[in-house]
């Protein structure tokens, strides 16, 4: 009773000292998500040479204070849902989707915060994606690109002189590779998890001149060339092209599998090297090519994009606290703050004043930025995107089981588009 | 002077089971409550609780198409776990509890697994069965048994009775040793009796041994079915309910409905139709059980 009588007078004592501190100044409730095991560090310890990104801010900025709290993508989405379903939502959010939240009313636009100055310093591009009827809900922190990657002395023993770009190239380069090694060594990566399965769906659709939507933004998740690229992609599984379990094994296992060279190819975000070099793979002799497409049709790159958003909090205060968001976005975008997190985290840049500085450090970084230029994003403004990620996946994984692409695809398509 | 000594008599054991009540109020029977608010309101995909919506969740839950694979899955789940958890636990307190040498030794062991949590278990057993470098693959190519490498997750009906597999292997101590406590209790002159009297093993097992461990019989397997039931780490750990669902409980199928399709009105439902099912099975288990005591 009386551990329970100190922890109450604790929490009281707690309490008192936020309604004291909010008094005065503005208190911002940040979540910020995991992207790599050094990003609490960097945002909440001594990562940022010494200090963290908190204290720095707290400096430069008096009378703004920050609740941050790091949250990794497995809770991420269960954090903020159960925070918003609270009555607590936090006033910045780091995530990727953003569509649910700005339909439902949840959201500042971001020209109520933003200053000019940032504003304009975002890729054009990359605004783009996160407006709906014709307001920006939200500005882009970060974007990974995916390409092939592939063991050059894997593929050279298999006797491949040249990496496959079609469909036709992949299958005859898998063959190769299965003879080669027996079977030990698996020729091509597929992850349709829960985890990412619809990048594997964009990866196949979009090399087949298919995809999500079509040019007037309308569903098109039936047409003849996704049913081609499904049945082609749950082919090379058939075929015994693959890793065995495509519906368990996530990127992260394709990507430890192709650090121990279990693994020829695999498409992979430029984060890749980083994160076998990290798990203690050194010698992986790798490059990077695109992604191999069908005959006839085009190969485009699979971009995918993070976010920083606003919540409304309809407070009295609300006009300092736009404000203070100006601030934190300002003081985080700053190429002196931004660019050694970008680099830390082994992502591709979200603002033109960070290229120079990246890209001298990394030459490689300025492939990727083409690479990005010319890349596709998820439909992620449209209101049953979430519907229609977990719908793709569920349709590869009912395929894997023996079910009809044709049939599965029918049925999702109705489902979407008949709401 | 009187009466108040009769007053503290009378309210100090409410006082001493206060601090209990309210860890109960807050930690259970308050959630409860929450969740069965949600379920009979409109939640928005981004979360926002909004007004009451009837039995709308419920009908969403149930008319899923997958609704009646999760439910069959959860039932072999629950029957195949606890049903065989208990015959082999049972089997091994019986020998546990005669005297051999190293008998302590062989009850820590015992007690070993049930010490490390269930996701760091659930971990260890994804990596023995994994293909690529899984430890059962590894012993049996180097003892030669196998020349190669064998899938051991090539369908999802095999992946899911590797899952009911370790769910029994966990679930094993907490039997063992809940009947244990019960076979210790039993006086020993009843089986000398038995024996004088010229009685079988199959005999004393079954009119002495079994009618007298039967209430912590009652209590294992009571709450083995809430545990079981509930039992998320397994199945998530192992395949998240891929593909498709066909792999899922009930448990983890709500999971994924509420955080990863952004459905928390359909998944409250379902965890509130599960509460009920764990209510209605467990009540009716007791009943059962003690009604057969009382007739002893």
């Amino acid at each position: 009773m009386k551990k329970l009588l100190t922890l109450a007078l604790a929490l009281v004592m707690m309490l008192s000292l936020v309604a004291f501190a909010s008094a005065e100044d503005v208190t911002l409730d940040v979540i910020i998500a995991q992207y790599g095991p050094s990003t609490q560090d960097w945002f909440l310890g001594t990562g940022m040479n010494g200090t963290s990104f908190v204290k720095k801010f707290e400096e430069a900025n008096p009378g703004i204070k920050l609740n941050l709290e790091v949250v990794s993508w497995n809770d991420l989405y269960t954090v903020v849902s159960t925070r918003i379903s609270n009555n607590n939502a936090p006033d910045i959010l780091n995530i990727d989707v953003f569509a649910d939240y700005a339909n439902e009313g949840l959201l500042l636009p971001v020209s109520d915060y933003c200053p000019e100055e940032l504003y304009k310093d975002f890729f054009p591009s990359f605004i783009q994606e996160s407006v709906i009827d014709g307001t920006v809900w939200a500005v882009p922190d970060l974007a990974s690109a995916r390409a092939l990657y592939y063991n050059v002395d894997l593929l050279k023993e298999a006797g491949i002189e040249e990496v496959p770009t079609t469909w036709a190239e992949l299958e005859d380069a898998s063959q190769a590779i299965i003879d080669a090694f027996n079977g030990e060594v698996y020729p091509w990566g597929i992850d349709m998890t829960t985890d990412e399965g619809q990048a594997a769906f964009a990866y196949y659709t979009w090399g087949n001149n298919g995809g999500f939507v079509n040019d007037k933004g309308e569903w098109i998740l039936n047409s003849d060339e996704n049913v081609k690229a499904i049945e082609y992609a749950i082919g090379l599984v058939k075929s015994g092209f693959t890793n065995p379990n495509p519906a368990t094994q996530t990127r992260y296992d394709l990507q430890d599998m192709f650090g121990a060279k279990k693994l020829a190819m695999v498409i992979a975000p430029n984060s890749l090297p980083t994160y076998i070099k990290d798990k203690g793979y050194t010698d992986v002799n790798l490059a990077t090519a695109s992604i191999p497409h069908n005959e006839g049709a085009s190969s485009s790159s699979v971009g995918v994009m993070d976010r920083i958003m606003a919540f409304r909090k309809d407070s009295a205060d609300q006009a300092s606290r736009n404000e203070a968001i100006g601030k934190f976005l300002t003081f985080f975008y700053d190429p002196e703050n931004y660019v050694g997190w970008v680099s830390m985290e082994g992502f591709l840049p979200a603002v033109n004043s960070a290229v120079g500085a990246l890209v001298a450090a990394d030459p490689s970084f300025e492939a990727w930025l083409n690479v990005l230029g010319s890349a596709k994003f998820y439909p992620t403004t449209k209101a049953e995107w979430n519907d229609v990620k977990q719908g793709v996946i569920a349709v590869e994984q009912e395929a894997l089981t023996g079910g009809d692409v044709k049939t599965l695809l029918d049925n999702l398509q109705a489902k979407i588009a008949g709401k | 002077m009187n009466s108040s000594a009769t007053f503290q008599k009378k309210w100090e054991p409410y006082l001493w089971i206060l601090p209990s009540c309210l860890l109960m109020l807050i930690f259970v029977v308050f959630p409860i409550g929450i969740v069965f608010r949600l379920a009979f309101s409109k939640i928005s995909r981004a979360g926002v609780v909004g007004s009451f919506s009837g039995l709308q969740n419920f009908a969403d839950a149930v008319s899923a198409p997958v609704f009646p694979h999760v439910m069959l899955n959860t039932l072999i789940w629950v029957v195949s776990v606890v049903g065989l958890s208990t015959l082999i636990g049972f089997t091994a307190a019986m020998v546990l509890n005669q005297p051999f040498r190293g008998r302590k030794i062989a009850r820590s062991i015992m007690v070993f697994p049930w010490a490390a949590s269930l996701v760091i278990q659930a971990s260890v057993w994804n990596y023995i069965i994994k293909m690529e470098y899984g430890n059962l693959n590894n012993i049996l190519l180097n003892l030669g048994m196998i020349q190669d490498a064998v899938n051991w997750r090539s369908s999802y009906q095999i992946e899911f009775v590797w899952e009911c597999a370790i769910g029994i292997i966990v679930t094993i101590p907490f039997v063992t040793f809940t009947i244990l406590s019960g076979l210790q209790s039993i006086d020993p002159s009843y089986y000398e009796a038995a024996t004088v009297d010229g009685a079988s093993f199959w005999q004393k097992l079954f009119n002495i041994t079994l009618p007298l461990v039967r209430p912590s019989l009652t209590v294992s397997t009571v709450l083995n079915i809430i545990y079981v039931f509930n039992s998320f780490p397994i199945i998530y750990t192992i395949t998240k309910g891929a593909p498709a669902n066909k792999t899922d409980t009930m448990v983890t199928y709500l999971y994924m409905l509420a955080f990863y399709d952004q459905k928390k009105g359909p998944a409250t439902a379902l965890s509130v139709i599960g509460f009920v099912i764990l209510c209605v099975v467990s009540g009716a288990y007791m009943v059962l059980t003690m009604r057969k005591e009382d007739s002893l």
